[in-house]
């Protein structure tokens, strides 16, 4: 006896269910997620002490050479200022050395006057 | 009353990777199979859904938001390798008939087989509408919310999917439809 339509789309859809069920995964994909998982994480910690070492180096970078630039900065300051002393030694000497011949002038000038 | 113990259940609830791969693996693999009829890329699709699993684990908080987490990728993970296949020009589903490579104990018996290499020959949208009506048996509903598809098209693609695999299979398999 023939199905009515209704019973053939049933039927139609319980093969349809037992066909499409579920298939057991591989034994070996579990083992393979966890491997992948534990080298990505090793990876990934690997990566972030990467990054954590190239900051630091950074870091270490920036402050030699900070503190060189600021070593040379104070070098400098430290010439400038011994530059500037020896001037102003220079200048006293000079000035103490013109007062000296004016004073010889001035002396001469009195006596050629008397 | 009983959503909030649900609920109350739920906040409580720790994602366990390891319990998730063991719980959810087969139904990964699948679909990953179904959409891609290629066993081998099934298993990759599977391991890479997993991985991304682990990384979202934070934000998973319950286990049937695992679930239907664990379905959507590997539904969208399966269609962006079917895609990039489709790139590449190769030919999809020459292998997955006769079984290639899978262990004698899993394979189907002859009406499984094919119905599942006439559900290949269907167009990328209604297996997988088919696939998640069958194998996962979901509503259509919920077939929508798992594709991120209107219901309206799921329905579609779910009535048009059945018909076209009841004529094809009403043309090769008249001795399993009696009554044809």
């Amino acid at each position: 006896m023939a199905l009515e339509p209704i019973d053939r789309d049933a039927e139609f859809e319980g093969e349809l269910r037992q066909a499409f069920l579920r298939r057991p995964a591989p034994p070996s994909l579990k083992r393979r997620i966890l491997d992948a998982r534990s080298r990505r994480r090793t990876a990934r910690r690997h990566h972030r002490m990467m990054v954590w070492q190239r900051l630091a180096a950074c870091l270490v970078l920036a402050a030699i050479t900070g503190g060189g630039l600021a070593w040379h900065r104070m070098q400098e300051e430290r010439r400038g200022e011994e530059a500037r002393q020896q001037v102003m030694t220079a200048l006293r000497v000079t000035t103490r050395a013109l007062n000296e011949m004016n004073a010889r002038l001035a002396a001469r000038k009195q006596a050629d006057g008397e | 009353m009983t959503r909030d113990v649900t609920r109350d259940l739920n906040r409580d609830w720790q994602p366990d990777f390891e319990r998730l791969v063991d719980e959810h693996q087969s139904m990964v693999f699948s679909l990953a199979w179904r959409m891609t009829g290629d066993r081998g890329l099934a298993e990759e699709i599977a391991q890479d859904v997993f991985l991304e699993l682990d990384m979202h684990l934070a934000h998973i908080d319950s286990p049937e938001h695992a679930l239907h987490w664990l379905r959507r990728v590997a539904m969208s993970r399966s269609a962006d390798a079917l895609r990039r296949r489709r790139v590449r020009g190769v030919d999809l589903w020459v292998e997955i008939e006769e079984n290639h490579g899978a262990p004698a104990e899993e394979r189907s018996t002859p009406l499984s087989a094919r119905l599942e290499q006439l559900l290949a020959t269907l167009p990328e949208p209604q297996r997988a509408a088919l696939v998640l009506r069958y194998q996962e048996d979901l509503t259509p509903e919920e077939i929508a919310r798992t594709l991120d598809s209107p219901l309206a098209t799921v329905k579609s693609h779910l009535q048009r999917g059945l018909k076209l695999l009841r004529a094809k299979a009403h043309s090769t398999l008249k001795e399993f439809i009696r009554g044809a």
